[in-house]
């Protein structure tokens, strides 16, 4: 947004082209979580988790793919790991690749003054799968191990966090 | 461990500060002054062809530092941590664009870090004592490498 100058200095869309996600192996039903900039997690995951895990309405689903781009992709990522933390078993595919999006600015003023920029964002897409995935695909990654993130490792001296921590729970990260 | 260091160094106003954590619940703070230092990330074992991205460094000069590793072992490994997930990405993408024909390939894995902030209490007469707090971080291991190397 450098070069945008007053007074074109309103952002009023930004779209991106619809791709295909370059993940192999995708279920028909797979739930697609398509992560947003001024997106939340914990309304991203809400809504996931009830649908991974099933809400007595309708059956869980299998597979769940976020995608993001630009400065999504930190969200993305987190909102991966934190269902990879709470729904053990996960298979998991990442994948990297550059994203055209088109983003539309406007003047502020009362002249409508308008200017289409076309930028390239890289993005990510994850996907996580009960079910197994080809291990030889790149960005492949296994279900994790028994987890030592869980919940009582996170606090592990109560919420205050005081004193030492112990040395061992610097371990599993290795 | 990596040593405490203060990169970022922020007082924390003298009444009680509710915190956001990373899953939603709160975290109450005594009312004190203290001073926030964020500890380095533990490093993974570094080997010589493993690239850690961060924000500091000008994002050519670690581009050219990537290029020619991978000219010389074929196969690195980018890390990066939290905001600099974004440029090891486009680091990466950079390499795969840039090399002939395409014939890079690019494997990325996710990770969690966990990462110790230090609470130093400024006023050591009101015998608050020092704490620490865990949160998590994202981060993200990009493999590059030539498919038949």
């Amino acid at each position: 947004q450098e070069h945008i100058k007053h007074p074109i200095n309103m952002k009023v869309c930004s779209t991106g082209e619809p791709i295909p996600c370059p993940v192999p192996g995708l279920a028909s039903e797979v739930l697609e979580m398509r992560v947003k900039e001024g997106s939340k997690i914990r309304n991203l995951l809400g809504f996931a988790m009830s649908r991974i895990q099933g809400d007595g309405h309708t059956p869980p689903t299998s597979q769940v793919l976020f995608s993001g781009t630009g400065r999504a992709v930190t969200k993305t990522i987190t909102c991966a790991e934190i269902m990879k933390r709470k729904v053990q078993g996960l298979h998991q595919v990442s994948k990297l690749q550059y994203r055209t999006v088109t983003e539309v600015w406007e003047s502020q003023e009362s002249s409508p003054v308008q200017m289409t920029v076309h930028r390239t964002l890289p993005s990510i897409c994850i996907l996580l799968s009960k079910e197994p995935l080809d291990p030889q695909e790149p960005g492949y990654q296994p279900p994790a191990e028994i987890n030592a993130l869980s919940e009582e490792s996170k606090w592990p001296d109560g919420p205050q966090g005081a004193g030492k921590r112990k040395s061992d729970l610097f371990m599993y990260f290795i | 461990m990596a040593e405490p260091r203060s990169p970022v160094s922020a007082s924390v106003p003298h009444k009680l500060m509710v915190l956001p954590t990373p899953e939603g619940s709160t975290l109450e703070m005594d009312p004190l002054e203290y001073t926030l230092r964020k500890r380095l990330p533990r490093k993974l074992p570094k080997r010589r062809n493993d690239v850690y991205v961060n924000m500091k460094t000008d994002l050519k000069a670690q581009l050219a530092r990537c290029q020619k590793l991978l000219d010389a072992h074929r196969e690195i490994c980018i890390h990066g941590l939290g905001l600099a997930i974004n440029r090891a990405i486009n680091i990466a993408l950079q390499l795969q664009t840039s090399s002939q024909g395409g014939a890079l390939q690019l494997a990325a894995n996710t990770s969690t870090v966990e990462l110790i902030d230090d609470l130093e209490p400024d006023d050591l007469d009101e015998a608050g004592e020092p704490l620490t707090r865990t949160r998590n971080n994202s981060a993200i291991h990009i493999r590059v490498f030539h498919p038949n190397a």
